[in-house]
Parts: C-alpha cells; sequence; structure tokens
C-alpha cells in the first residue's frame, strides 16, 4: 500500500469523522452513552471537583457550573460538609479559595465549607481528600464533577475509598444541534475517552 | 434545517465555485478529481501530525512531570490551535513534496495557473 493510497484513506477517515461529528446527532449520542446517571443520596460530604479559574481568578465556565450544583445540594440539606477542590495558576488565588468565598456569599456557613488546594489532577484530589476526608469518618460522598467526567472520577474515587454517590453537572446540553456545539462535545468526549484510556494504562483504575 | 444550513451553504459556493472553475477559469473536470485527491492526502497528513504532536505532547509532558517534579496538565493538548498547527505542517510538507518530486524524477507535478490552465512540469 503506497504512501499515498495511505494518507488519502487517514484524510478520508479524517473528514468523515468531521461531518458525523459536527453535522449529525453523533456526538449527542456518544454522550448519552458516557454520562453517569446522578445519584442523590444522603451522605457524609458533598465533594466539589475543579474544573479550572484563571490567574486573575475568574472561575471557568465549567468550575462556575460545578461549584452552584454543589451549593444548591448543600442548601437541599443532602450533606453537612462542601467540599470544594481546586488550584490556583501564575500566583493567582486558587480556585478552591474562590468557590468557597462564593458558597459563603451565597449564604453556606465557613463551618460547613472545606477547601483542598493541592491536587492537580483527578487521582491526585482524590489521594488528598481521602487522607483529609476518611480520618473524619466521611466515606459516603456526593461527587460534583462534568457529566462526561464522572465515570472515570467515581472510579477513581471508589479506589480510594470512598462510597461515591454520582451528582454530575449538566454541562452539556443534549440537543446541542449546531456543528459547533457538537464539535466541542465531541472535543469533550475524546479528551474523556484519551484520559480514561491513559488512567487504566497507568493503574491508576 | 438549522443545523445544516452551514453544509448547505459550503455547498451551494463549492458548486458556485466549479462552474466558475470550469466555464471562466477553465479548469479540467478530471484536474479536479486529482485535486480532490490531494486535499484527501493533505488531510491525511494533518492527522498524522496531529497524533504525532498528541503523542509527542504526551510523552514531553511526563517527561517533564518525572524529571523536574513540575506539574503540567495533559489538557495543554486539549486545544484546537493544535489542530491548526498540525495543518500547516501538513500544507508545508505536501508542498514540499510537490516541488522536491520533478528533480527527482519520481512524478509529475500539476501546477494550476489561472491564465495557462492547468500544464504538467
Amino acid at each position: 500500500m503506497s504512501w499515498t493510497t495511505i494518507s488519502r484513506a487517514l484524510g478520508g477517515a479524517g473528514y468523515a469523522l468531521f461531518f458525523a461529528a459536527a453535522f449529525t446527532p453523533l456526538p449527542n449520542l456518544l454522550a448519552g452513552w458516557l454520562v453517569s446517571p446522578a445519584r442523590l443520596e444522603q451522605a457524609d460530604a458533598i465533594v466539589v471537583l475543579s474544573a479550572g479559574i484563571e490567574p486573575d481568578g475568574m472561575l471557568s465556565d465549567a468550575s462556575l457550573r460545578r461549584t452552584v450544583h454543589g451549593i444548591t445540594l448543600a442548601r437541599q440539606g443532602l450533606a453537612p460538609l462542601l467540599v470544594l477542590s481546586g488550584s490556583g495558576r501564575d500566583g493567582g488565588p486558587t480556585e478552591a479559595a474562590v468557590r468557597a468565598a462564593l458558597a459563603h456569599d451565597l449564604g453556606l456557613p465557613r463551618e460547613r465549607i472545606l477547601t483542598e488546594t493541592g491536587a492537580h489532577t483527578t487521582r491526585e484530589e482524590a489521594a488528598r481528600l481521602s487522607m483529609a476526608l476518611r480520618p473524619r469518618g466521611i466515606r459516603r460522598i456526593l461527587l460534583v464533577t462534568g457529566a462526561l467526567h464522572t465515570a472515570r472520577a467515581r472510579l477513581v474515587f471508589e479506589r480510594a475509598g470512598f462510597t461515591v454517590f454520582p451528582a454530575p453537572v449538566e454541562d452539556w446540553s443534549h440537543w446541542v444541534a449546531y456543528p459547533e456545539g457538537r464539535l466541542e462535545l465531541m472535543r469533550g468526549i475524546l479528551a474523556e475517552v484519551f484520559g480514561t484510556v491513559y488512567y487504566r494504562a497507568a493503574g491508576y483504575l | 434545517m438549522e443545523p445544516l444550513f452551514l453544509l448547505v451553504l459550503a455547498g451551494l459556493t463549492s458548486l458556485g465555485a466549479y462552474l466558475v472553475g470550469t466555464h471562466w477559469l477553465g479548469l479540467s473536470r478530471r484536474d479536479l478529481r486529482i485535486a480532490v485527491g490531494k486535499m484527501l492526502e493533505c488531510a491525511g497528513m494533518t492527522l498524522l501530525f496531529f497524533i504525532i504532536n498528541l503523542g509527542g505532547g504526551v510523552i514531553a509532558i511526563l517527561a517533564v512531570r518525572t524529571l523536574t517534579g513540575t506539574f503540567l496538565t495533559l489538557y495543554l493538548l486539549n486545544d484546537v490551535a493544535l489542530l491548526g498547527l498540525s495543518l500547516l505542517q501538513a500544507l508545508a510538507l505536501e508542498w514540499w513534496r510537490g516541488f522536491s518530486a520533478p528533480r527527482h524524477g519520481r512524478r509529475s507535478v500539476h501546477v494550476c495557473s489561472p491564465r495557462e490552465g492547468t500544464r504538467r512540469r
């Protein structure tokens, strides 16, 4: 098989994937399979995973959604403790600190808020929170993270010794139908698939 | 209908370009097939560069983490700019192959000239 044939086949596959991702419901279907259903039960703590912050202290959209969802669950009384995770960037405020300030501003007392600022990956979050929470007798957690991220995060936290109730954030619309939105969704799906493959290969799952 | 608007738009402008090309610029329909083949080759090269850039990026990030203790997120690679850069690399390589081929006697190269139509060199 000549190089020309191989490169044309690759190109054809690339274009096919682009058109399928942008102009068909394929990303919506894939996301529907990947998303874990929510299981909102009484827990020892609500754990909100990090999603990014800018050096000037602005939470990313994903981080803000997760934070608000966690605060909502806490105000519904599903757990006595709200754990907010997230480090900082380039000397700016930590994501956890900004989230904690938001939680307090939205009516949550400081004694119900715990922050974790030292983790950079999902695995590190699980390890550090396991060290911080399990000595307090915290085993059952409501895990708040992105809808596509929930499956992998759940496995990592279960491996760290927690009983996990998924509380995914609806950070994408089942009905996204415009090409840019579907391409963004497909990008998120591929990133999560890649992350899962990496975690399995590294023995983290 | 709305999700397909862009597809219909591009289809119509492509049809317009085809009509302009065949009726006004004197371009050959046979050369269009060759051009589409080259387009696929370029797309394939882009995908290949993208995969190489991704793989290289993963290795580099893990190496930095392991050797220096500095944390770099793998999400640095989750950026659409990487696809754009891969496209530029592919275009450069494809043009380089195209211009180098005649001197090595491997194959001729079709050069599109608006005034002369398609000529072989």
